[in-house]
């Protein structure tokens, strides 16, 4: 009977950990969290990137971010410390997952990408064309450092955008007409490959957007990109997205792109996030 | 808006039991904004699509087939009645509809289906490249445009083909090639919503994906007894 509580303790222990929605766990103990919560061939497919976790490369991108964020820029000289992500200015712990949001200032459902131009505009006086504020793809822009450090702040908690604003539920509806929007060259909508489990494409498992705990990996951006040897956005995935579906190049900070990832980020509602992650 | 099939009764009819989305806009609100929240969902999806920050897609660009990006993301009827939250099926008429218009757009080669290449197909079924614009554009002209085949299907086992779509291993060694099976195959790659109504595979024929030539490539790969697919 003892020997069988000292079993049961771990098995108790993990459940506890893995219950606790608002605070920080590492992204490799969330993504071993959801493995052990279901069966699922894609959150498993590779046992390589798990153990590389700990070691991700995506990990230093953040720690550039961190001394960038918190260093005074642009022709204001002021740090991203004045910045509202939707909980106050400067405020990250838990921030991200409550993204997209609607913000007063702007009257705007934004997502982190365009709530970062905003403040890098705005707050730190950059002009809308500085190569820093252009330049949103690849580790070493200050997009992906700063995005990185933001997002891993928010590793381990629960999606959790809101949909309070008449805006917020408006995009976030629009984006679910246009996750089953067929169109272009091959008639391919998000659910062709995200409608069902344990699919893959060529070597790749898929992630079904209808089981949430596969959902919240295949969201979970900023990821390293293995084979693209660099940290990708949001942004960069659902633009991947529509260019190999053969429809029309979706447009960086597009209110439909924010519509989307309003929705896909919905769909994972309740499970935690894993940043950041690393993917094939 | 019947760009990719012959008008037709069958398509008429198809046409008038459809949902028709609309494309109506909420007024301008003051300052010349717009109100989304004053939209349906279906009425904001287009409106981001095409109009939101002078549309959400680069649909000026100009795109392999001739036209632009614009004629890309304009559906067609067959996409709207298949766009259906959560993947369902639309009812049973409509799917006999769609099935009705798809034989009907359908094009048999002069002369008979025939078997082309298997080695010219191997590579086709295969290749990935092809059609894709936006930020990499696939220029055509450098390269062949392939059937992206091995994305869904699994088809000789010397490559990593998706299980989307059902394993093809095998599959001319199987059904032999009676005419019937012949026809078979060449409609479910030219319009495969002539069996399978809302299906997610492409109308490689129909949306001129793959030419004639080439799709008798690719049967022959599927096909002849030569063929890796089949030893």
């Amino acid at each position: 009977m003892f020997k069988k509580a000292l079993l049961a303790l771990p098995v108790a222990l993990a459940i506890g950990v893995s219950a606790h929605a608002d605070s920080y766990q590492a992204p490799e103990d969330v993504l071993q969290g959801l493995i052990d919560q279901i069966d699922s061939v894609y959150l498993t497919q590779s046992e390589m990137n798990l153990m590389m976790m700990p070691d991700n490369p995506a990990l230093w991108v953040g720690m550039d971010g961190e001394e960038l964020f918190h260093t005074p820029r642009g022709p204001n000289n002021v740090s991203m410390e004045a910045c509202d992500f939707g909980k106050g200015p400067g405020v990250l712990e838990g921030a991200y997952t409550e993204m997209p949001r609607y913000f007063e200032d702007t009257g705007k459902v934004m997502d982190l990408e365009t709530r970062l131009i905003h403040c890098m505009t705005t707050i730190q006086g950059f002009a809308a064309d500085d190569p820093a504020v252009r330049q949103r793809h690849g580790s070493g822009s200050d997009h992906m450092q700063l995005q990185t450090y933001i997002a891993n702040q928010s590793s381990g908690f629960e999606w959790n955008n809101p949909l309070d604003h008449p805006l917020e539920k408006a995009m976030r509806d629009a984006g679910e007409v246009l996750f089953a929007r067929r169109a272009g060259k091959a008639d391919f909508n998000c659910y062709a490959c995200h409608g069902q489990s344990g699919k893959q494409v060529r070597a790749s498992v898929l992630p079904n957007a209808g089981v949430p705990e596969e959902w919240s990996k295949a969201i979970s951006w900023p990821a390293f990109r293995v084979g693209h040897d660099n940290v990708r956005s949001s942004q960069h995935r659902v633009r991947g997205c529509y260019y190999q579906m053969r429809q029309a190049g979706m447009l960086a900070g597009s209110d439909a792109s924010i519509a989307l990832i309003s929705y896909w980020t919905d769909m994972a509602r309740g499970q935690p996030a894993i940043l950041p992650d690393m993917k094939r | 808006m019947f760009k990719k099939t012959p008008m037709a009764a069958g398509i008429a009819a198809f046409a008038t039991i459809l949902f028709a989305g609309g494309c109506a806009v909420a007024d301008a609100g003051k300052s010349g904004e717009v109100d989304y929240t004053a939209m349906t969902p279906h009425e904001l999806a287009e409106y981001l699509v095409f109009e939101a920050n002078g549309g959400g897609f680069n649909l000026s660009q100009e795109v392999q087939e001739g036209g632009t990006a614009r004629e890309r993301m304009q559906q067609d009827e067959l996409q709207t009645a298949c766009s259906i939250i959560g993947d369902g099926k639309p009812d049973a008429e409509t799917m006999n509809a769609i099935r009705a218009a798809a034989q009907e757009s359908i094009v048999y080669p002069e002369g008979g289906i025939t078997l082309g290449d298997w080695e010219r197909g191997r590579e086709l079924a295969w290749s990935g490249f092809g059609f894709r614009i936006g930020h990499n554009f696939d220029d055509h002209t450098t390269r062949e445009s392939g059937g992206t085949c091995y994305n869904c299907h699994q088809l000789a086992t010397d490559r990593t083909g998706g299980t989307v779509g059902p394993s093809l291993t095998g599959y001319g060694k199987m059904r032999g090639t009676s005419d019937a099976i012949l026809k078979y195959a060449y409609d479910m790659i030219y319009n495969p919503h002539v069996y399978f109504p809302c299906t997610h595979m492409p109308r490689f024929g129909t949306n001129e994906m793959l030419t004639e030539d080439k799709i008798a490539d690719i049967m022959a790969y599927m096909f002849d007894p030569e063929s890796p697919v089949n030893q």
